[in-house]
């Protein structure tokens, strides 16, 4: 039993850590699994990259794969003997499922209304705890399987997990093999699937799920905040400005070895709207927006805020919600979850500079932030 | 059924499914029947006969029988290969396996319904409405290169191999080697292509051919056909003293099959050796080379051999013979250390035909031998008692040796003794945990007096002694007593029942003997 989550940072470089420390182990087998199908083909590209092929120790599947692979398929008859051999489909939805009528839904006494579709494929949403009621009945089976199986089991984007999936977490830390978490719990755009279970630790906090809720004598899992939390892609202005959002974890700290000090004009900037065009012609940044409602120039290239994780830009140019003009206004104003963690992506985004487009006043000055004036001294 | 690690010896009747069992392992492991994939090999007669009848037959009544399916499970330890844990099986509990099946697919239900509705003319089991289906008990698809147990299987007996024998060979050199060595010899292979195209008179023949060529304005050349992935694996031939595989003699085929399946040494893959009755075609001497070298190299490796051969079965340890039966199983296992060192010992190695015929009598010696197969005769229209299914076995005094093995897997057997001058030591006593067994019986006379097969005969035909003395030709005045006529017998032993039983006279035989031939008539 070897358990550790690490909170990375953005920019830090996290997938290349993630696979590196899988390739490091060349007789034991190691499953590497995320969430979404596009960091699976991330992280295989990754492996390409750095070692020509995917070792045969090492599997990459998505979260759902693995949960229908080893979860759901060896023991799917525990529940009902007769579902012994029907094939059980997968059912993607990012809605509650189960719906009877109105606002009312099924219940888990009604066994398939309530966990499969008509054409008897599974609900997303209701896998985990499909898995879970598995378990329970075959006297931990599925868990012993798994434990069988893989001796390393590498979670990557770990802040996708909600809900049901973090008793699952919390099975696997039972195992007798290493578990390593990986995730920014300031990167929650969005819920992966709608769930009532543990509302209290949605949105990225699975750390305090785990301190809560799981850290016993028996089972531990090592929070490690220190390994990833140096980032790659901004520099130190962006990283100390971005940090300020979630003061409760770890500031982040930019690299010593990727800054390139002779680019200019790098940094936080609020840009006028007048100055947009000039801005926009000078630098040529990506525009970040909160959705395609937001006005924005049409001279070059736009992202969604959300759209943008992941991704990494030299200049960009941010369109903040009127919540978090309030924010730059006065750090500690309180932003939801949500509109919190996409503001934090669309800041660390950058590798030289953020301007921010702002209404302000002369006489203002705001925290991290510098006045751009065309043909000043900053450009 | 269940198999032990290391060697494993099927044993049974003809028509007993000696063969279907290790063709049903190797196919469900690889994929692969008569040395081809299953896919393309589907048809009616993998089916069982009664059962596709019984099908067929059913479908011009109103009671139909739902198609026919075949299933084989293949289960392995618990926990070895824990990726193939799961409960898609039959006893639908946690099993690591393989499962394969040949069934009727579902999407082909409106054919179906057209196809049973033309009732009278159907003959065969509608196969091209089946599917195969092949999957972990985990409920995951497999395939041969997925399953972490390489079968091999070689029969030496069957022509049905003979067309698949190139891909049969190669597959076990391909088994042999790693991964490396396998792509160098593809690369290899391929570079054939290219020396080929360079070589001066290709090249000629090629600008000719280009020259001459007015049909189209495309290249045209000749080229070494080198295609497709496995391309080599079908080209490339195998050579014993630079002949073919295929044209040396089937014993020897079998000989180097075997040894290299067993000398294979990648140890991440677990190997399974399937052997078909070894001794066919294969001297005495080279079966012993063989069976030596099947012990000693069968080390972390699994074997299952069928045989019709005592011989085999002794040499390889009767401690993992597997009896098949009637559809039924049974092991030796459980038998004694010095039973099987006895019966490995034991000349003539009678120990398949205690297992394989219907009922057994075991006789003392020769002489007992003789006369009961000649009473057997004359209660039997002449007919020998092999004729009906039944052994004779003249065991010496070693009686007990071979009822351990018929207790043990309930095989019917008679011993058929005498009681030497001691009935309640000899025959009560001694046979003592055999009383009571439905399937073992004992046949002695208790009176005491009557010692001996000589004293018993002479005393059944007590009222016709000339005729004993004219049969066994001695003289009629001399030997005019039982006394006399038994003394003699006893010092002709083998010689006066080898006259009983060619003779053409009528004789009476002891009781204890004709009760054995009662219980030969038993059902």
């Amino acid at each position: 039993m070897n358990n550790r989550i690490i909170v990375s940072a953005a920019g830090s470089g996290k997938t290349t850590f993630l696979v590196n420390q899988a390739l490091k182990l060349k007789n034991e087998s190691v499953l590497i699994t995320t969430y979404t199908e596009a960091n699976e083909s991330e992280i295989k590209q990754k492996i390409y990259e750095i070692h020509g092929c995917i070792p045969s120790n090492i599997t990459v599947m998505t979260w759902f794969s693995f949960l229908l692979k080893h979860g759901v398929r060896p023991y799917q008859d525990a529940l009902e003997t007769e579902l012994s051999d029907k094939m059980i489909g997968f059912y993607l939805t990012n809605r509650k499922s189960g719906h009877r009528y109105g606002t009312v839904y099924w219940g888990e006494s009604d066994f398939y209304k309530y966990f499969f579709n008509p054409q008897l494929k599974i609900y997303s949403d209701k896998v985990s705890k499909f898995i879970l009621r598995i378990n329970d009945e075959t006297n931990n089976q599925v868990f012993k399987r798994i434990g069988l199986i893989f001796e390393n089991i590498f979670i990557d984007e770990v802040q996708d997990l909600v809900g049901y999936d973090y008793d699952l977490l919390h099975h696997l830390f039972k195992l007798p093999i290493s578990v390593l978490l990986v995730g920014d719990p300031r990167q929650v755009t969005y819920l992966t699937h709608p769930t009532s279970k543990y509302p209290k630790y949605r949105y990225g906090k699975l750390i305090e799920f785990i301190r809560d809720k799981i850290n016993t004598k028996e089972i531990v899992c090592e929070v490690d905040t220190d390994t990833l939390k140096v980032s790659h892609r901004n520099n130190n202005k962006t990283c100390d400005y971005s940090s300020l959002l979630y003061p409760e974890l770890p500031a982040i700290v930019a690299c010593e070895c990727c800054r390139d000090d002779l680019v200019a004009h790098q940094g936080l900037y609020m840009v006028k709207p007048s100055d947009l065009d000039v801005y926009l012609e000078r630098f040529n940044p990506i525009q970040i927006r909160w959705n395609k409602n937001t006005p924005i120039s049409k001279k070059t290239f736009a992202i969604n805020m959300g759209k943008s994780k992941g991704l990494t830009f030299d200049r960009t140019l941010l369109y903040p919600t009127e919540k978090m003009i309030n924010w730059i206004r006065d750090n500690s104003f309180k932003l939801k979850n949500e509109t919190k963690a996409k503001f934090y992506v669309a800041l660390t985004r950058a590798r030289y500079s953020t301007a921010i487009v702002l209404n302000y006043k002369e006489t203002e000055e705001f925290r991290g932030l510098q006045k751009y004036s065309p043909g000043g001294y900053n450009e | 059924m269940d198999f032990s690690e290391g060697i494993n010896i099927i044993v049974g009747n003809n028509e007993s499914g000696k063969s279907t069992i290790l063709e049903a392992i190797n196919l469900c492991l690889s994929g692969i029947i008569n040395g081809k994939y299953l896919r393309n090999e589907l048809s009616q007669y993998l089916f069982n006969k009664k059962i596709s009848d019984d099908y067929i037959d059913s479908l011009k009544t109103n009671q139909k029988i739902k198609p026919p399916e075949i299933c084989i499970e293949v289960i392995f330890d618990k926990e070895t290969y824990p990726n193939f844990m799961g409960t898609a099986n039959l006893s639908k509990s946690e099993e690591s396996g393989v499962v394969l099946k040949i069934e009727f697919n579902e999407e082909y239900q409106s054919e179906y319904k057209e196809y049973v509705e033309s009732g009278e003319s159907i003959t065969t089991i509608p196969i091209e409405y089946y599917k195969v289906s092949w999957y972990s008990c985990s409920r995951e698809a497999v395939t041969g290169r997925s399953i972490p147990i390489k079968p091999v299987l070689i029969d030496s007996t069957s022509p049905k191999y003979q067309n698949g024998s190139d891909i049969y060979i190669s597959r076990i050199i391909k088994n042999y080697l790693d991964d490396k060595e396998k792509v160098n010899l593809s690369q290899a292979y391929r570079s054939m292509k290219q020396s080929f195209m360079e070589e001066l008179s290709v090249v000629e023949i090629n600008k000719k051919l280009n020259q001459s060529a007015g049909l189209t304005s495309k290249k045209l050349e000749i080229s070494a056909d080198l295609p497709t992935q496995n391309a080599w694996e079908k080209s490339l031939m195998t050579y014993i003293d630079e002949i073919p595989f295929h044209q040396i003699g089937k014993g020897e085929q079998c000989i180097v099959k075997t040894n290299l399946a067993l000398s294979h040494g990648k140890t991440e893959e677990a190997h399974l050796v399937l052997i078909e009755e070894p001794e066919s075609h294969l001297t005495h001497t080279r079966l012993n080379e063989l069976l030596k070298n099947i012990q000693d190299l069968c080390d972390r490796k699994q074997l299952i051999i069928t045989t019709h051969s005592s011989f085999v079965a002794n040499k390889l340890l009767l401690k993992n013979l597997i009896l098949l039966n009637d559809f039924r199983t049974t092991r030796l296992i459980e038998l004694s250390n010095s039973t099987f060192e006895f019966f490995r010992r034991l000349p003539g190695y009678p120990t398949l035909r205690l297992l394989l015929t219907k009922k057994t009598i075991l006789v003392e010696g020769d002489s007992d031998e003789l006369i009961f197969q000649r009473a057997y005769m004359d209660t039997h229209r002449e007919r020998l008692p092999i004729a009906d299914g039944i052994d004779v076995i003249s065991v010496i005094l070693t009686f007990k040796r071979f009822l351990e093995i018929a207790k043990l897997i309930e095989l019917h057997v008679a011993v058929i003794t005498d009681n030497d001058g001691n009935f309640v030591k000899n025959i009560q006593e001694k046979y003592r945990d055999y009383e009571g067994l439905p399937n073992i019986k004992i046949f002695a006379d208790n009176n005491n007096s009557l010692y001996t097969l000589e004293p018993q005969f002479v005393d059944a035909n007590a009222d016709n002694l000339e005729m004993l003395c004219e049969v066994f030709g001695i003289s009629k005045g001399k030997y005019n007593s039982i006394e006399k006529i038994t003394k003699y017998m006893e010092t002709h032993k083998t010689e006066w029942a080898l006259k009983v039983f060619e003779s053409d006279k009528t004789f009476q035989y002891p009781a204890y003997i004709k009760s054995a031939l009662d219980w030969c008539d038993d059902e």
